[in-house]
């Protein structure tokens, strides 16, 4: 108890807290509207897996070595040699799938209670910025491990910029810091997964959670006509934290399990000799990957690219007051046509170029996510045209 | 009268063409009009005369188609001809060797015209380069071009020789590399028995045929007990328990096979052999479960690259202990024996502890998930609580 007192009356000596100490417990009891629930916590689950990628990170970064030569070697070190270092490795390569999918579903609880509407048109767009930000650290991330499919998908990733009129040449060979995905492109995949797009979420997190907590959580009332919260609200402190808690505590169990159930297999060194057959992007990135294939490179670029820009300008397309889905048809009917044809053509990318078998029957699914009967004794796959 | 050199005039410019224009086609793609060699250099005869009787007059060093013994002076005119041949990298004791060839003594010493001499395996008119697969005495050719001879029983019976040499031959285990795997390295039948010197090796030489590839079986076989048998002419040497041109893939079986022939079952000498083949079937064994247990660890998504680099050392000294059992002595055998399986034992441990910690990975999640449930009750009935508190 002394010891308490003595730290405290240190403390207060030097610093004026009660100042402090009002502004703290507004935030902490500040109420936030009844109807935050159980995914209102898809927010904070996305900024504790930013922690855990950062604290993983660090500990790879003791290990790994940004070069062609031992990029591979030093993560087949981390995975067999240092302490834990296996569980590290896997937490961040989960942790990476996990933060698309708690940020791309905070993202949805938003849209779907319109909480991007007035006044927090700022607070939207940063949150997209995060959400691209989170995909660049997907394809950054892919390929330091320096594996077979990491270099294709990079080689294939890296050339879809190429399309773009004027600068396209330009871009693909900024990315690739040369004219082939090699040493050069390592070592600027990893400083963007490293420094750049850290510190640049670690910026735009900041001001994301100031602009939450400066607004307040949105309520579902129509945009104009928001009602006091009064005692109706529920405290952020203690009785929010209990939810994020529990959360928390299941990601985490989640993260764990998945990383020791099902591990993510480093594969084969990189040869640029050897094309492996169907590359492929990661999950994520299947449904652009699937729209690429149906049209012309430049009309396909400009398709994907209508996603994140729909995104940006959302706030500003739809002005309409009320924020309640029930009352959005019309908007609600988009995002729910988005969402199928993201899962639609995910799902071609994903069984493109592979045998599959339907109710018995043996199917080879062409490049364009067409299924094809394969006869019984055919020796070749079927021929198929654009 | 034959000219050496001035290979200058081409076939094009020869007037023997202007006759002999079907066989100028045969030769125009051979290595010698590539060289600008035509009919003359072998044929002689004047190639400026466009009358056929004047080009074929007598002074004009004309001999028409040359017999075995011309043909292969002519050929050694040039192929003996060091400041010649020099420039294209070839040998010149091509005709010296045939002269100590069985083919070469049967012509020159017997005037036997059926043996080979040089066109009967490089071809006449159409000769290409050795390098070239379309050539006759390319390696993967070479069976099939003395088996032009050596497989026509009829001539063979002449001779008292066997006729299914290339038959036995192209079963072997050197005949399958060579002609089916394609590998120009295996041993063809000029590799044992020499090309232009043709001649079977004698008795005290086959160990040097066999050696020219197999080195250290030949070295190994040389500090054997058996290695003093030759002089006698009674043993066999390598082909004592191999087998000549049938010599399929050894295994440690030929222990058993081969020492029969010569001891008793109940000799020491048999029993050492017994003894060796236990041990190299032991090692091939142990070795053989590493390695399965090896790539059914790596299966199950174990990092297996220590236990790879291990293996490969296995692999090391099971390779050494393949040639060292051509010494017949167990005392050398049983210690590569011993560290074979002490690397296979460590093997083992290493796959069993990483196989282990699995285990434990999948076992650690039971107290993980009591306790995130433990946690999760707790805050929820905290919640509950507070709520009916307020």
């Amino acid at each position: 108890m002394n010891l308490k007192k003595t730290i405290g009356s240190w403390i207060t000596d030097r610093f004026d807290v009660e100042k402090i100490r009002e502004p703290i417990n507004y935030q902490l009891k500040k109420p936030l509207p009844p109807h935050t629930g159980w995914f209102h916590t898809l927010g904070s689950l996305s900024l504790f897996l930013f922690i855990s990628q950062v604290l993983t990170g660090i500990l790879l970064l003791i290990y790994y070595r940004p070069t062609i030569r031992e990029a591979f070697e030093s993560v087949q070190f981390i995975m067999t040699k240092p302490y834990l270092g296996w569980l590290y490795r896997q937490v961040h390569a989960w942790g990476g799938q996990l933060m698309i999918i708690i940020v791309f579903l905070h993202m949805l609880r938003t849209f779907i209670t319109g909480s991007f509407k007035k006044p927090r048109e700022i607070t939207w767009i940063s949150g997209v910025i995060l959400f691209l930000t989170t995909l660049g650290f997907g394809f950054t991330g892919y390929l330091l491990p320096w594996n077979q499919l990491a270099y294709w998908a990079t080689t294939v990733g890296t050339e879809i910029p190429a399309a773009i009129p004027w600068v396209g040449d330009w871009l693909k060979t900024f990315l690739r810091g040369g004219p082939n995905v090699g040493g050069e492109t390592l070592s600027r995949f990893f400083v963007i997964h490293v420094i750049i797009l850290p510190w640049a979420v670690f910026f735009l997190i900041a001001m994301h959670l100031f602009l939450v907590r400066f607004q307040g959580i949105a309520t579902l009332d129509p945009v104009g006509e928001e009602k006091d919260i009064g005692k109706k609200g529920i405290p952020f402190f203690p009785h929010h934290l209990l939810k994020e808690g529990v959360v928390f505590f299941i990601l985490l169990g989640v993260l764990v399990t998945l990383a020791i159930v099902f591990p993510f297999e480093l594969g084969e060194k990189a040869d640029p000799m050897q094309t492996p057959h169907a590359i492929k992007p990661e999950w994520y990135f299947l449904p652009m990957y699937q729209v690429l294939k149906f049209a012309e490179k430049m009309w396909g670029l400009l398709i994907i690219s209508l996603a994140p820009l729909f995104l940006f300008l959302w706030p500003f397309l739809d002005k309409s007051r009320p924020r309640n889905p029930l009352k959005r048809p019309l908007s609600m009917t988009f995002f729910v046509l988005v969402l199928l044809s993201l899962l639609i053509f995910g799902l071609m990318g994903y069984f493109s170029e592979k045998n599959v078998k339907i109710f018995n029957t043996d199917y080879h699914i062409d490049i364009y996510g067409m299924p094809h009967k394969i006869l019984p004794n055919a020796t070749t796959e079927p021929t198929h045209e654009k | 009268m034959m000219i050496p050199a001035a290979r200058s005039e081409s076939g094009s410019a020869s007037a023997c063409v202007s006759c002999h224009e079907d066989i100028w086609g045969e030769v125009k793609d051979s290595i010698h009009a590539k060289q600008g060699m035509s009919c003359h250099h072998c044929h002689g005869g004047d190639p400026s005369q466009k009358d056929s009787a004047l080009a074929k007059a007598p002074g004009t060093g004309y001999i028409g188609i040359p017999d075995k013994k011309q043909l292969t002076q002519t050929c050694g005119t040039c192929h003996s001809d060091v400041a010649f041949m020099n420039p294209y990298g070839t040998r010149t004791d091509q005709l010296a060797r045939y002269h100590t060839s069985a083919h070469g003594k049967a012509l020159f010493e017997k005037d036997d015209k059926r043996v080979a001499s040089c066109s009967d395996c490089h071809g006449y008119h159409d000769v290409l380069q050795v390098s070239d697969p379309a050539s006759p005495v390319y390696p993967f050719n070479v069976p099939k071009t003395c088996a032009t001879c050596h497989a026509n029983e009829k001539l063979m019976s002449q001779y008292g020789l066997p006729a299914d040499i290339f038959e036995k031959y192209k079963n072997s285990a050197h005949g399958t590399a060579l002609l089916e795997k394609k590998d120009t390295g295996a041993a063809h039948c000029a590799s044992c028995h020499g090309s232009h010197g043709a001649i079977p090796p004698g008795v005290s030489e086959i160990h040097a045929a066999c050696g020219k590839c197999h080195i250290n079986e030949q070295s190994n076989f040389l500090g054997s007990v058996h290695a003093g048998l030759a002089p006698d002419k009674k043993f066999l040497q390598c082909a004592a328990c191999h087998g000549f041109h049938d010599i399929q893939p050894a295994s440690p079986e030929l222990f058993s096979q081969s020492c029969i022939r010569c001891h008793t079952d109940e000799s020491p000498a048999f029993l050492v052999g017994k003894t060796i083949q236990g041990q190299v079937e032991t090692a091939e064994q142990t070795f053989h479960t590493q390695d399965q247990n090896i790539q059914s660890a790596r299966s199950e998504g174990i990092f297996t690259q220590d236990e790879e680099a291990m293996l490969s050392e296995m692999k090391t000294h099971l390779i050494e202990m393949t040639t060292k059992q051509h010494m017949l002595k167990e005392g050398k055998i049983a210690p590569l024996l011993e560290t074979i399986e002490s690397q296979a034992k460590e093997i083992n441990n290493t796959l069993q502890a990483k196989r282990n910690s699995i285990r434990w990975r999948f076992l650690a999640l039971i107290p993980l998930w009591i306790f995130i449930v433990i946690m999760v009750i707790a805050f929820i009935l905290k919640y509950h609580r507070m709520d009916r508190n307020e």
